[in-house]
């Protein structure tokens, strides 16, 4: 004969999990179900209705719904299945059932962690298609309710909402497929503590180098370095619990900008590093020295070489080696053998060749860094939360 | 033969099954005891067995429990003489009614079945049935872990019909407070359980009616001291390496710069470790607090030598200027270039120069100096050695920057002071 209306209640439990890498929600619920079957109409003078529970399911009629790409899912059934069932005079029934389904989502990551993503979980007849069953919801949009605390630690739930439509398959006809519809919002305050701000504070370290004086080689070599390690583990973290796409997340394109700025302060400093030595090397042949000795202080030759020096040595710019007692002795020895003429030497020194070493304590390169690196930033900045947010 | 016949097979002889004793057969046993009349009371006792995990991340926890449940059924009553009762297996429950009692809340649950369904049935012989079970359940339980790891979590384990309501089945605990029992040796590895306690309530559902719930609830507290040795205790440590730096020459720009950024890596490595057994939640953890304002004093230690090592090559540079301006130092003795700029000579092939004094002498002082100076330039070694004696205290004092004179006192104050209020608020 004709169709018959089978009308369908939601009430969600629980959003359990949302999983990223698999790509797919888990959701507990009670299905209600709500149709007429004569057959099990029966007579009384209360018209109160009774109760079962899930035994009678087996030998009565009840339909078959599923979920449309659902990947697992059961019904529960501690201590017994958990199913009900009521039949009132008039053969009205209620069929009631709790499960669990894990079904798939699509999701975009293109704006993670600035997403919002929409869910939906499907219900179909498997058997029978629009001719002999009909899917609707019985109280249109209200039919879906959602218990009072439900929470997700990661997301906001924005809204529930229920749509109906038609879908047809090649080989069976159409069938009616109501959907449960639902956006999450991520929190975005875990990423911004967890990424974004370690990786603002790495870059603001990075900026540190250009005041340091640049005589300074080791210092600023190891800060600019350390700097693109920290950077490398923090990018490193996020990627670990995210799925492998095609496409550039937002947190990605952040990330490596933010890389890309520590990365250009290494790079600046081996500008500045080449420059001056450039600049020292025609101050030699200026100068016309035959030596590369140099009489320094004690202060320049630390930031040189790195090790403790207490007294002014003389040093050989040109042969930097390792080991800093080797340094010391020689520098010490070069120094003891002059003094005689260290006087002279030493006037001369000073007044000529510490002066011109000690050129400028800045690069100009580094001036500028000073500035550029900084407003450059944040203006990337502004960019990046004005398209985003 | 002979042997065979001595042994009487019981239960060849006993006058029926078991369903004939209890006459399953007669009543119709998928309808509950007394259909359509006054609501069934069934009692409920619960013994906990173990708590067996609590899950952060899935912000859920799992119980193994003994579940008792009392009722009377008429239809199961059996005459006896001697008042016993009997027990029955798991196989005999398909056949009669049992109340449908589901946990609310719960993601998965089972009753065991090794070796056989963990199922017992006592059937007394006027009707009351004890219906017992061993379940394990994973339950959900929100956590806030605004305080966390010095947080306490309330959880509960909720009971219910599923298909009656509260006319047609009343759940109630059958001792009351007493019908939760616990195991001795309860107990989690990082949580020391509270208390349990029973309470009881109805709840609605709208489109099937007012349902009995019953709720096993417990608290929680968490251990620290895992999270002292693991989290606080190393993110203490580097704040106070960090501290060493200021107590380093400023000289030594290398060991400066490394110590400090290597301080803030390692805060960076302990602040992404402690997230990573978390769940994402999206307002701030009482140890993410801890940790970030940690980072932020390693992180400025590195800018406070930032700013000397900047300051001293500022001044270094205006000293260099000023020396310029004269033209001829022929012939001034070492006595005379100290006083000049204060630096410290120890013999005529040495000489430091460098960073010297915080306070700028004025020009015309300067000069003023120069002056006299150079008329006292015939001055014996004994002046120069008086003024050596003088300008060593001098030289090396002015060796600390004033920023890390002050730091060193500034920095381990504010920690102290902020690790007193910390502990004081989440204590």
């Amino acid at each position: 004969g004709s169709p018959i209306p089978v009308g369908i209640d939601v009430q969600v439990e629980s959003i359990d999990s949302i999983s990223e890498v698999d790509m797919d929600f888990t959701m507990t619920l009670y299905l209600r179900h709500y149709w007429k079957d004569e057959r099990l109409s029966f007579r009384s003078n209360k018209n109160k209705s009774m109760t079962f529970d899930g035994r009678l399911i087996k030998k009565i009629w009840v339909p078959d719904v599923f979920f449309v790409h659902s990947k697992r899912s059961f019904i529960h059934d501690t201590t017994v299945e958990n199913v009900m069932l009521r039949v009132y005079p008039d053969g009205n029934v209620l069929f009631s059932l709790r499960i669990t389904v894990s079904a798939m989502c699509f999701m975009d990551f293109s704006r993670f962690p600035l997403d919002t993503q929409n869910c939906s979980l499907e219900l179909e007849s498997y058997a029978y298609n629009e001719d002999d069953l009909m899917l609707y919801w019985k109280h249109g949009n209200k039919s879906l309710s959602t218990d009072e605390h439900i929470s997700l630690s990661q997301f906001f739930i924005e809204e529930f909402s229920a749509s109906s439509g038609l879908a047809f398959y090649s080989s069976t006809g159409w069938y009616n497929r109501l959907f449960i519809n639902f956006a999450l919002r991520r929190h975005i305050f875990f990423f911004v503590l967890q990424s974004y701000f370690p990786a603002m504070l790495m870059v603001m370290l990075s900026w540190v180098s250009f005041w340091i004086d640049r005589r300074a080689v080791p210092a600023r070599v190891s800060l600019g370095i350390t700097t693109v390690l920290t950077m490398s583990t923090i990018m490193t973290g996020v990627s670990a619990s995210m799925p492998q796409v095609s496409y550039i997340k937002a947190v990605d394109v952040y990330l490596w900008i933010s890389f890309l700025f520590v990365f250009l302060s290494v790079i600046e400093y081996a500008a500045v590093n080449y420059l001056t030595t450039i600049e020292e090397r025609k101050q030699l042949k200026k100068r016309g020295k035959a030596s590369g000795m140099y009489s320094i202080d004690a202060v320049q030759a630390m930031a040189f070489d790195g090790c403790f020096h207490d007294t002014d040595v003389e040093m050989d710019l040109t042969a930097f080696s390792d080991r800093c007692e080797e340094n010391e002795t020689r520098a010490r020895a070069a120094s003891v053998s002059n003094v005689d003429t260290t006087r002279i030497k030493r006037k001369r020194s000073l007044k000529g060749n510490v002066g011109k070493i000690i050129l400028q304590n800045n690069h100009v390169i580094d001036t500028y860094s000073r500035i550029i690196f900084p407003s450059v930033y944040i203006v990337f900045n502004l960019f990046y939360w004005g398209l985003y947010i | 033969s002979h042997i065979y016949k001595k042994n009487h097979d019981v239960t060849k002889t006993w006058k029926g099954k078991t369903e004939h004793l209890l006459r399953v057969d007669d009543h119709d046993f998928t309808m509950r005891p007394a259909f359509g009349g006054p609501a069934i009371p069934v009692g409920v006792d619960v013994q906990v067995e173990s708590l067996d995990s609590i899950s952060e991340v899935d912000m859920d926890f799992t119980m193994t429990l003994y579940l008792r449940h009392y009722w009377k059924d008429e239809r199961l009553s059996f005459p006896s003489t001697t008042n016993k009762s009997m027990t029955f297996d798991g196989r005999l429950v398909k056949k009669i009614w049992v109340p449908d009692v589901f946990f609310v809340h719960s993601k998965r649950s089972f009753i065991h079945d090794t070796t056989t369904d963990n199922i017992m049935l006592r059937v007394f012989p006027d009707g009351h049935v004890l219906y017992s079970m061993r379940i394990t359940v994973t339950a959900m339980c929100n956590m806030d872990f605004s305080r966390f790891p010095l947080d306490s979590q309330t959880c509960s384990l909720e009971l219910e019909s599923y298909a009656y309501t509260d006319e047609d089945l009343m759940l109630y605990w059958k001792n009351g407070n007493e019908s939760l029992k616990t195991d001795e040796k309860i107990s989690l590895s990082q949580f020391l359980i509270q208390k349990f306690h029973t309470t009881s309530r109805l709840a609605f559902y709208s489109s099937t009616g007012w349902y009995n719930r019953l709720y096993i609830n417990f608290t929680l507290r968490r251990h620290i001291f895992f999270f002292l040795l693991q989290t606080y205790f190393p993110a203490t440590l580097m704040v106070m390496l960090s501290w060493v730096s200021f107590w380093i020459d400023r000289r030594a720009v290398p060991a400066r710069v490394s110590l400090g950024i290597t301080t803030v890596l390692t805060m960076s490595t302990i602040i992404t470790g402690v997230n990573a057994s978390m769940p994402r939640v999206s307002y701030i953890k009482a140890v993410d607090i801890y940790l970030w304002v940690s980072f932020v004093f390693v992180f400025l230690s590195v800018l406070e030598y930032a700013a000397v090592n900047y300051l001293t090559t500022v001044q270094e540079r205006k000293e260099r200027k000023l020396w310029e301006r004269f033209p001829c130092m022929c012939g001034i003795p070492h006595s005379k270039t100290m006083m000049l700029d204060g630096n410290y000579s120890e013999s005529d092939a040495n000489s430091l120069t460098g960073y010297t004094r915080n306070q700028m002498v004025p020009e015309e002082g300067k000069q003023e100096k120069m002056v006299v100076h150079l008329a006292m330039s015939n001055e014996s070694n004994s002046s120069r050695k008086r003024g050596l004696k003088g300008h060593v205290g001098l030289r090396i004092i002015q060796n600390t920057h004033a920023i890390d004179k002050y730091s060193r006192l500034i920095f381990p104050g504010t920690y102290i002071f902020f690790n007193l209020i910390y502990w004081s608020v989440f204590s």
